[in-house]
């Protein structure tokens, strides 16, 4: 059987940074992204339009927790994006994701291609 | 001016330019990766196509979008000489879904359109592996086929879940000649890149010359502009089953 878990549930385990994932205080995006749990592993990608590929962090802050930072190649304005009511400006992305079965961590893997960053985590047992 | 459409309540077309009628319509709803949005969206820039009409319903959100200070209804019709397009810059909600569908081959049935060509996405797993993405075609009249002109596979078998699978059928009962454009790209990001090799299909079939190169060299900028929309669609994607597209059909033979 396949979960399937995406950016949906964003608003669930964890509270929203933002309605649309700008916040403006950290200067920070949350990405969108999308998790599928198969039998032996969990996949999960993230869309990371102009990420800087050295700037890429991942981390396990707890046993159920996948954490995403990524930084971006240039600061990214709501002006440069057609928008002058709203101000801010961005140089990095952040994400925090719920894994819902046990994974081992410590073999995750990653590749960055097309901006989209797709990682692999085992499952345990 | 406006043209009412009888059975759907709260469902019009208002008609604000001179519409053409044995016209092309291109439609561009958010759907899979945004596909068909961001290739009509620059359908309507490369043609400086001009707004004629817009679609009002009871069901839509509540809400206009500013363009130039100028507040629009969030559907809305774009039209040129022969060309027209529909586009929505908001996530078409699942309960406007059949009024839409019935609605518009009703009009597009009164204008005596030639051709309904929509556009849209159709996810694949591995897309980050893929150079060129492939496009696929699903047409209301079997015959239809020379219309594609090589541009595109013919999809034999499978589901179109949301308003391009309603359309093509309503399309087929009212012999209006449809086809469906399915492109690969990604499930719930924008792709710019999968809008770029739909629009190179729609250039072969209508003979036109649309350049692609602003699609392919803005695709960063274009991905982060449509997060939010892309994430607002998803969320109606998933209302409409919209994975259901994935399954095999059960029947063979």
């Amino acid at each position: 059987m396949i979960w399937y878990l995406s950016t949906e549930n964003r608003q669930g385990s964890f509270p929203a940074i933002h309605g649309s994932g700008w916040n403006v205080a950290a200067a920070c995006i949350e990405p969108l992204y999308n998790m599928f749990v198969a039998a032996n592993e969990v996949v999960l990608t993230i869309d990371l339009p102009f990420v800087n590929p050295k700037g890429v962090r991942l981390q396990c802050p707890s046993a159920d927790v996948l954490e995403i930072y990524a930084e971006t190649s240039k600061k990214i304005t709501f002006k440069e994006l057609g928008v002058k009511h709203r101000h801010g400006e961005f140089t990095c992305y952040h994400a925090r994701v719920r894994i819902p079965v046990s994974v081992n961590e410590k073999r995750m893997t990653s590749k960055l291609k097309r901006g989209v960053l797709e990682v692999h985590i085992p499952r345990l047992g | 001016m406006s043209t009412r459409l009888s059975g759907n309540d709260g469902f019009q077309i208002v008609e604000t330019g001179q519409i053409p009628s044995d016209m092309i319509l291109i439609n561009g709803l958010p759907d899979v990766g945004l596909v068909g949005l961001l290739a009509a969206s620059h359908i309507v820039r490369a043609l400086k196509l001009e707004e004629v009409g817009a679609i009002t319903s009871d069901l839509l959100p509540p809400m206009i979008v500013l363009h130039g200070g100028v507040p629009k209804l969030p559907v809305r019709i774009f039209a040129g000489a022969s060309i027209a397009v529909l586009l929505s810059e908001t996530a078409i909600p699942t309960s406007l879904l059949r009024p839409l569908a019935d609605g518009l081959v009703e009009w597009a049935k009164s204008k005596r359109i030639q051709l309904m060509l929509s556009l849209g996405g159709m996810a694949v797993a591995n897309r980050q592996d893929i150079d060129a993405p492939k496009v696929f075609a699903a047409l209301s009249q079997k015959d239809m086929e020379r219309r594609l002109k090589g541009a595109a596979e013919i999809l034999e078998e499978g589901y179109i879940v949301g308003a391009y699978g309603l359309l093509l059928r309503r399309c087929a009962e009212e012999s209006i000649p449809a086809i469906t454009l399915l492109t690969q790209s990604y499930y719930n990001y924008p792709d710019p890149e999968a809008a770029a090799s739909s629009l190179n299909a729609v250039n072969k079939i209508l003979d036109l010359k649309i350049d692609v190169a602003e699609l392919l060299e803005k695709g960063e900028e274009i991905r982060l502009r449509s997060k939010d929309m892309m994430h607002r669609t998803h969320e109606e994607m998933l209302r409409m089953n919209k994975s259901h597209e994935d399954d095999l059909p059960p029947l063979y033979g």
